[in-house]
């Protein structure tokens, strides 16, 4: 798959938007979402972790390095976690995260964590709707390529 | 304060308890100060102290994690902060090590001191600490500099300048006097009160210079992964030419695996051949974590570090 998205801007911009979704709740409420054959746009790829807190920072920042233009990390609600204490973890992985890469200059909607259950079918439908939005309306994010030779700058 | 330190490590070594000391020697010059390590009882003497031991000292004694007795070192307040953040995430034995605390009154950035004599580091014979100035002889001549001026970037900032757990200590700090108006994290406000473009933009310029030399993470006491994950091929995360994709991914992975370890002992910013600011990138990561949870790194053993805690009410206001 060509991580960069298809479209060059513009209002046909089309983003790709990767997905982590937990295994026990938000997969579930994916599923739910398709069976209840709730309408959302097809902007997504879907991974499913077995756990929020599965998501290293390593896969948010590849992502959105390599060219895709949205990272969205889906897990259960706190204090739901399959595993009891998962998604405390991803809580705060994610506030440093996001923190950090809005201060190198990458939007924050470009990141985002949310809380869907089992039973949240239409919550799954309009995450995904809200955040595809937000981020068609960002626009696409293209890293560049190039190598530009610089010296070493000033201390 | 140097006999002081030499009869310690003659006394330490001579008891055979200890194996070698690591501290400072004079390298390629008077002005060039180097780490070292001391085995044997005759070499004791070319251990020194003063202005240009700004190296951390951290990094080495993970290679005597394995050695049969124990292992010396001299620590700054900040080498001392990674002797902690080591123990505490079970690198090394805190027995292990024979920790000589020093006071250190700041410690001259070689490359400032250059631009603000005018004259290059090899004709300076002598850096001494004088309060909140250094004297310097050049030549033959003696000249003083404002300590504020040279100083390294972790130095004017520094928070705990003496080692809090020692086995001997070199003597209490003389407090000296520098700019206070000078806030700790000046530096990483200035860039968050900037709009995102321009963030962006600066970032931009810095990952672009990035040859991906790896200094930073060889410098790094946290960075004693076996297997660091830019040297995996399977997985493979990180492509070999260094292009800003690859750049921005190896250091904000780096600041990410650093959150709630990096004591700003500021070596990553030092041995950057290409004078990437990097710990302003750091800063902001031990800023957020200081803020957030409350917890600076290196200093005390009995507190968990954050992202290996968390709290049942903690805050998600980004959700």
């Amino acid at each position: 798959m060509a991580l960069e998205s298809d479209d060059q801007g513009g209002d046909g911009f089309e983003p790709k938007i990767l997905v982590f979704a937990c295994n026990w709740c938000s997969y579930a409420g994916a599923d739910l979402a398709g069976v209840s054959r709730l309408q959302m746009p097809a902007n997504c790829r879907v991974i499913r972790v077995m756990c929020s807190a599965r998501v290293r920072p390593e896969f948010v920042v590849e992502a959105l390095s390599k060219g895709l233009d949205g990272v969205l990390v889906l897990g259960c609600h706190p204090g739901d976690c399959h595993y009891s204490e998962g998604n405390y973890f991803t809580r705060r992985r994610g506030l440093l995260l996001k923190r950090l890469l809005e201060y190198v200059g990458i939007e924050p909607e470009r990141f985002q964590v949310r809380w869907v259950s089992a039973s949240e079918g239409a919550k799954f439908a309009s995450t995904i709707e809200q955040v595809t939005k937000q981020i068609k309306d960002l626009g696409p994010r293209r890293p560049q390529r190039t190598i530009q030779p610089t010296g070493p700058g000033e201390r | 304060m140097e006999d002081k330190l030499r009869d310690i490590v003659r006394q330490l070594l001579g008891g055979g308890d200890m194996v070698y000391f690591i501290g400072y020697c004079e390298g390629a010059g008077l002005h060039h100060v180097v780490p070292c390590f001391v085995a044997d009882e005759s070499e004791v003497d070319k251990l020194v102290w003063g202005p240009l031991c700004g190296q951390n000292l951290g990094k080495y004694v993970l290679r005597g994690k394995d050695s049969e007795g124990r292992v010396g070192l001299l620590a700054k307040g900040c080498d001392a902060r990674a002797i902690v953040e080591l123990v505490k995430q079970h690198q090394i034995d805190r027995e292990k090590v024979v920790v000589v605390g020093v006071p250190c009154e700041g410690q001259a950035d070689r490359r400032r001191l250059e631009r603000v004599l005018g004259v290059p580091m090899e004709q300076v014979t002598k850096v001494e600490d004088a309060g909140d100035e250094f004297r310097v002889t050049v030549g033959e001549t003696t000249r003083t500099v404002a300590k504020k001026e040279v100083l390294l970037d972790k130095c004017i900032h520094c928070q705990h300048p003496v080692a809090f757990d020692f086995d001997f200590t070199l003597g209490d700090v003389v407090p000296y006097e520098i700019d206070a108006e000078m806030r700790e994290y000046a530096a990483v406000d200035e860039l968050e009160e900037l709009p995102l473009e321009e963030r962006r933009a600066f970032w931009r310029k810095q990952f672009e210079r990035c040859i991906r030399c790896n200094a930073c993470r060889e410098a790094c006491y946290a960075c004693y992964c076996k297997e660091c994950i830019f040297d995996r091929k399977e997985p493979r995360w990180l492509d070999r030419p260094p292009l800003l994709p690859e750049n921005e991914l190896y250091h904000l992975i780096r600041a990410v695996h650093l959150a709630g370890r990096c004591i700003d002992c500021g070596e990553c910013e030092r041995v950057c051949p290409m004078n990437i600011p990097l710990s302003r990138l750091y800063k902001k990561v031990q800023k957020d974590v200081a803020e957030l949870f409350g917890y600076e790194a290196g200093m005390e053993y009995d507190t968990v570090p954050p992202l290996v805690d968390f709290e049942l009410d903690d805050q998600d206001p980004f959700i």
